[in-house]
């Protein structure tokens, strides 16, 4: 697997008359973890559901891999694409939700391989073998066959990272993936990010769990007011900030 | 008068008044089927993203769901020839009518059970790479007819006491031999208490049926309770 850079350049996000994205401009390099900090409001959430088109950007463009999102969508050779090539798109950048927002209807096992059997066309036994072996990483083998309604929050997530991660994608989003958590379950989420999810793969992370940041993080990126305020390796970030918008949020959460 | 001569009438007259009930039966039944697919598909008219499509569905809906089935029946029956050119024998008209209405208001169940299915849900499979299509036919439509059904099965009740006014155009159902029996005989009490009491312990009985089929449906722990287990996504 080849994971792909991500090239965000003056991206620009309105709803209304509220302007959410102030031209962000982020790289990331193939492979490489980025966490994405800042206060509520900020506009973290809104930029990674940019990345995957779950919103329209209204100026600038992002670059991941080979394929350019514009205003207009994605674009190919100057050529805008339909929505069948968005959700082709979206097969290669897998998100997880602050709400799991897993389907009730299906079981763990169900919920897992509806995407690679439906989108990719695999085989139910192939995709359910990836699947059982993936819920065994994230210990949740014998939840195979349960609703996810008995499962706990912690549990719910990381079968939200399986379903995601069984399409192999190159590229990951994390949008605030414990905020709806309790402090307990929090942890089991974050190895599993840690030491699953992320590896081979461009990842951008929104989160306040700023022990885990420095842990994983090529780089973290602090936002706030629509703009990057300041960017750079943990250490410096967190330890050394230059900015005092980002002294005084590390302080206030520290 | 007693209850034995309410008997001897019911008796003397069943034959008639079973042949109507089973043209109720079978005009509410194939209506009501018929409503369900015209509903369906008036729902997702409804909630289409392109105006054309929306614009005339919702009239259509609205229409059917404000307009009184006395009216519908009339007016199928009697206008269609000339507004239209097509002429419906009263059988055809009754199931025309009664599908109508409810399809306008099965219509509306179905919108309310898919707009009710969190946004989440929707992007989550979009993230997975699934069409417009494929996410509402695999994730959302599933999801909302399992939480409308005991609405959907409510409407064929009201579909089925609705029918009992086919008879002004006609339709020989049982209040229409009930009418008849009433011509003859003189007696409107015992004949139109018999058709009250055939219709309550009717409807009872398909109420009482329906509440055991919901029960039995599939519930995932999440589905009609008030008191989803914690964490329920």
């Amino acid at each position: 697997m080849t994971a792909d850079a991500i090239r965000i350049c003056g991206v620009h996000k309105r709803f209304s008359d509220l302007e959410v994205l102030r031209g962000i401009d982020i790289e990331i390099a193939s492979g490489q973890t980025v966490a994405v900090l800042g206060p509520s409001g900020s506009g973290k959430s809104t930029l990674v559901r940019c990345i995957n088109l779950l919103e329209n950007i209204q100026g600038g463009e992002i670059k991941v891999g080979s394929t350019t999102i514009t205003p207009k969508g994605i674009e190919s050779g100057g050529r805008v694409l339909g929505s069948r090539d968005v959700a082709r798109y979206r097969t290669n950048v897998g998100m997880v939700f602050q709400s799991f927002n897993l389907f009730p209807h299906l079981t763990v096992l169900g919920n897992i391989i509806e995407a690679p059997v439906q989108v990719l066309g695999w085989k139910k036994k192939d995709a359910t073998d990836k699947a059982l072996a993936l819920l065994e990483k994230v210990n949740l083998s014998e939840k195979a066959n349960v609703y996810p309604a008995f499962l706990s929050g912690g549990q719910q997530q990381r079968v939200a990272i399986v379903r995601a991660l069984v399409m192999e994608p190159n590229v990951m989003l994390f949008d605030e993936p414990t905020s709806a958590l309790d402090p307990e379950l929090t942890g089991e989420v974050l190895k599993v990010i840690g030491d699953l999810a992320i590896h081979g793969r461009t990842s951008i992370i929104v989160t306040h769990e700023l022990g885990f940041a420095r842990e994983v993080a090529d780089k973290i990126v602090f936002m706030d007011g629509g703009k990057v305020v300041e960017e750079g390796p943990p250490a410096e970030v967190l330890d050394n900030p230059k900015a005092d918008r980002t002294r005084a949020f590390l302080r206030r959460i520290a | 008068m007693s209850f034995n001569r309410i008997w001897t009438i019911f008796y003397e007259n069943s034959d008639l008044l079973l042949q109507g009930l089973w043209i109720t039966i079978q005009v509410s039944l194939i209506a009501f089927v018929i409503a369900l697919i015209a509903g369906l598909i008036l729902c997702l008219g409804t909630i289409s993203r392109t105006r054309l499509i929306r614009a005339p569905a919702v009239l259509v809906m609205e229409f059917c769901r404000n307009t009184p089935i006395l009216v519908q029946l009339v007016w199928v029956h009697f206008a269609w020839p000339e507004i239209i050119g097509v002429t419906l024998t009263p059988w055809q008209s009754a199931v025309t009518a009664l599908a109508l209405q409810s399809s306008g208001y099965l219509a509306e169940e179905f919108r309310a059970g898919i707009e009710s299915i969190d946004r989440g849900q929707v992007e989550a499979s979009q993230s997975l790479g699934m069409t417009y299509t494929k996410l509402m036919y695999r994730i959302v439509i599933p999801q909302a007819v399992i939480r409308v059904l005991p609405g959907i099965l409510n409407q064929f009740v009201t579909c089925f006491k609705s029918s009992s006014i086919i008879s002004i155009i006609a339709v020989p159902d049982i209040m229409y031999y009930a009418s008849l029996i009433v011509s003859q005989t003189y007696l409107p009490m015992p004949v139109y208490t018999i058709v009250a009491l055939v219709y309550f312990l009717l409807v009872m009985g398909i109420s009482h049926l329906m509440k055991l089929a919901t029960r039995g449906l599939p519930n995932f722990g999440y589905f009609h309770t008030r008191n989803a287990p914690a964490g329920g996504a």
